[in-house]
C-alpha cells in the first residue's frame, strides 16, 4: 500500500501531467493545422501552375503526332514519304523513251526528297521521344499531387484525435477513456491500409499497392 | 458532343487532378465538394457519369450513391468510387449502394480515363 505521502506525490504528478497535456496539445494541434493548410496551399499553387502549362504540353505532343502522321503515308515512319515518292515516280522513271535529262531530273528530285526526309526524321525522332518522355513525367506528376490528399487525411485524423484527447484531459469527455477502447476507436477511423499498418508499428509500406480498378 | 462527368471530392486539389485528367481526354467536368452539393447538381441536367470520393463531410460517397439511385432520371447513372479506401468491406458497401467501379488513390490519369471511357457509354 502506498503511503499518504506517496499518494499525494502521485496525485501531484498526475495533475502536472494533465496541465502539461492541456497546454501542449493545443499547440501541437495548431502546428498540425498550419502544416496541413500550407501543404494544401502549396499543392494548389503547383496545380494551378501545372494547369496553365498542361495545354502547351498536350499541344506539343499533338504536334509531334501530327508531324509523324503527315510524313508517314506508307509505313508509319517519316522514311515512308521517300518510298512513296519513289513508287509514284517509278512508272515515269521506267518509261523507255524517257530522255536522259528527264531521268536525271527525277533522280535528282528523289535525292532531294530523300535528303529532306532524312533531315526531318532526324529532327522529329528526338522531338517525338521528348514529348513521350514529357507525357510519362506528367503522368507521374499527376500521381505525385495526390499524395497531398493522403497527407491531409492523415493529419486531419490526428487533429481530431488530439482534440478528443484534450477533452479527455480537461474532463470534458463523457466517459473515462480506456487505452484499448481509445485505440480501437482511432483505428476505426482509418481509410488507408498504411494507416492501419502504421497504427500497429508495421514497416512503412507507403501508398496502397491496390492500383487495379475493380468493376462491379 | 463532349460527355459531362461530375467529380465529387472534398479535396480541391484532388478535384483539380481529376479535372485535368478528364478535360485532357475531352470530357466536360462539373465539380462538387461533398455528396449533398453533388445531389444538388442532379437537377435534370445531363450528366453522363460521376467520379466520387467516399470519405467526405456532410454527405459521404456511399450515402450519395444511394441517394442518386433514388432519383428516377439518374437511376442508371454510372458512378466510379475514387478513394483512398482499399478495404474489401468498403468496396462491398459501394457495390451494394449501386456504384459501378472502385479505384484506389493515387491513380494514374490513363487508368482513370480508361475506366471512365469504359463506363461512360
Amino acid at each position: 500500500m502506498p503511503t499518504l505521502s506517496e499518494q499525494a506525490a502521485a496525485a501531484e504528478a498526475a495533475h502536472t501531467l494533465v496541465e502539461l497535456c492541456s497546454g501542449v496539445l493545443p499547440v501541437w494541434a495548431r502546428h498540425l493545422a498550419a502544416s496541413r493548410a500550407q501543404s494544401e496551399t502549396a499543392v494548389s499553387e503547383m496545380m494551378q501552375a501545372f494547369a496553365a502549362l498542361s495545354p502547351h504540353l498536350q499541344s506539343a505532343q499533338l504536334q509531334s503526332q501530327q508531324i509523324t502522321a503527315a510524313l508517314s503515308p506508307v509505313d508509319g515512319t517519316v522514311i515512308g514519304l521517300e518510298q512513296a515518292c519513289a513508287q509514284a515516280l517509278a512508272p515515269l522513271r521506267a518509261y523507255p523513251d524517257l530522255p536522259a535529262d528527264g531521268a536525271a531530273a527525277i533522280d535528282a528530285a528523289l535525292a532531294l526528297v530523300r535528303d529532306a526526309v532524312h533531315a526531318i526524321e532526324q529532327i522529329n525522332r528526338p522531338f517525338s521521344h521528348e514529348t513521350e518522355a514529357v507525357a510519362a513525367q506528367v503522368e507521374r506528376m499527376y500521381i505525385g499531387f495526390q499524395y497531398q490528399d493522403r497527407i491531409s487525411q492523415m493529419i486531419a485524423l490526428l487533429e481530431s484525435d488530439m482534440a478528443r484527447l484534450q477533452d479527455a484531459v480537461a474532463g470534458r469527455a463523457p466517459d473515462t477513456p480506456e487505452l484499448q477502447a481509445w485505440l480501437a476507436h482511432l483505428e476505426d477511423q482509418y481509410a488507408m491500409a498504411e494507416q492501419r499498418n502504421n497504427h500497429h508499428g508495421g514497416a512503412d509500406s507507403g501508398a496502397d499497392a491496390d492500383n487495379e480498378t475493380t468493376f462491379f | 458532343m463532349a460527355k459531362t462527368i461530375l467529380v465529387v471530392d472534398d479535396s480541391a486539389s484532388l478535384r483539380q487532378v481529376v479535372k485535368m485528367a478528364l478535360t485532357g481526354a475531352g470530357y466536360n467536368v462539373l465539380e462538387a465538394g461533398d455528396g449533398q452539393a453533388a445531389l444538388a447538381l442532379l437537377d435534370g441536367r445531363t450528366i453522363n457519369m460521376v467520379v466520387c470520393d467516399v470519405n467526405m463531410p456532410i454527405m459521404n460517397g456511399i450515402e450519395f450513391v444511394k441517394a442518386a439511385k433514388q432519383l428516377p432520371a439518374y437511376k442508371f447513372l454510372p458512378i466510379l468510387m475514387l478513394t483512398t479506401e482499399s478495404q474489401e468491406e468498403k468496396k462491398e458497401q459501394g457495390k451494394a449502394a449501386g456504384a459501378k467501379a472502385w479505384m484506389v488513390k493515387p491513380f494514374a490519369p490513363t487508368q482513370l480515363v480508361n475506366a471512365v471511357s469504359k463506363l461512360c457509354t
